[in-house]
């Protein structure tokens, strides 16, 4: 989407998330994506464990919702994310949008928990994302 | 039981590429025809659209008989929005196209059972049949209209399984 306005893009936006996301201590998260999928049969009925990329993304903060503790419920999360570390991984896989990127994306690590994407949104500002705040969950733990 | 749950899905989708081409999703990278196993997935935060998704539910097993009989419950999910290009106001005739798809999926009601843990697939000695579908009423929230449909599904186990 971008933005009708008769204002020249700049990064200026993108750069003060960064800084305002670093001076928060913003760490690293790791998306796991679907990698090389011969997507056979064995595939599509989980017999044969698909191949996972572990793609690096940072500056990110995350933050805990508001609590609304329920029986059996699990922790929300917020996960922000530079707009700029996401493109960068963008280019380098060679995608064609964020949502891509996204969409190939099983789960989050952060400092070794998993978690489990809910929803995505975007924060634009003169018609470029600076940031991408991921709902997020923790993951149960999986056998080994 | 997992062979029969392996070979119905199997079927499913490959009767479904027969049917309508069309119907795909981009999953896990890869195209594939509009037709998941729920359990052999990533978790979903919102089912995916106009592609079907089996989920097995309920299990039954009958050890009086020749051959244990199992009958599982399979529930077949599918929802739509309609199309961008008629504004969703064809939601109602895509849910029914989906309908007919898996009306014409489930015929015949039966397929060979085969072992899909060897490459490739090793056919077995029985068959996997079911019954015919109940169909829920559709549930309609908002812009989005879902079904779902159930299905028994029999097998009976063989020597090894």
């Amino acid at each position: 989407m971008s933005d009708t306005a008769s204002r020249n893009p700049t990064w200026a936006a993108q750069m003060l998330a960064d800084a305002l996301l670093r001076t928060v201590a913003g760490t690293t998260a790791t998306l796991r994506v679907a990698g090389t999928n011969t997507n056979t049969d064995q595939s599509q009925i989980g017999l044969v464990a698909t191949t996972f990329a572990e793609v690096p993304v940072s500056p990110v903060v995350m933050r805990k919702l508001r609590p609304s503790w329920q029986e059996g419920g699990q922790s929300k999360w917020e996960l922000l994310v530079s707009a700029t570390g996401i493109q960068a991984q963008v280019n380098a896989l060679d995608l064609a949008s964020a949502e891509s990127l996204f969409a190939m994306t099983l789960a989050v690590t952060v400092a070794g928990q998993d978690y489990l994407i809910e929803s995505i949104a975007a924060n634009e500002a003169v018609g470029q994302v600076y940031l991408y705040r991921l709902l997020v969950r923790e993951a149960g733990l999986e056998a080994v | 039981m997992q062979n029969a749950k392996d070979s119905f899905y199997v079927a499913l989708r490959t009767r479904l590429v027969a049917i309508n081409p069309e119907r795909t999703i981009l999953l896990r990278a890869a195209v594939r025809p509009g037709i998941l196993v729920e359990e052999a997935e990533a978790p979903f935060a919102q089912l995916p659209t106009d592609v079907f998704v089996l989920r097995w539910l309920g299990l039954g097993v009958d050890q009086d008989l020749p051959s244990t009989m199992v009958a599982e419950e399979c529930e077949v999910l599918y929802s739509t929005l309609g199309t961008q290009s008629f504004g969703g106001l064809d939601r109602g005739r895509a849910l029914s196209e989906m309908d007919e798809e898996l009306v014409a999926m489930l015929t015949p009601f039966w397929t060979p059972k085969l072992n899909y843990t060897a490459t490739p697939p090793a056919a077995m000695l029985t068959s996997v049949f079911w019954e015919e579908p109940v169909f829920a009423p559709i549930t309609p929230v908002r812009d989005r209209l879902s079904r779902t449909a159930r299905v028994v599904v029999y097998s009976y186990q063989e020597a090894g399984e």
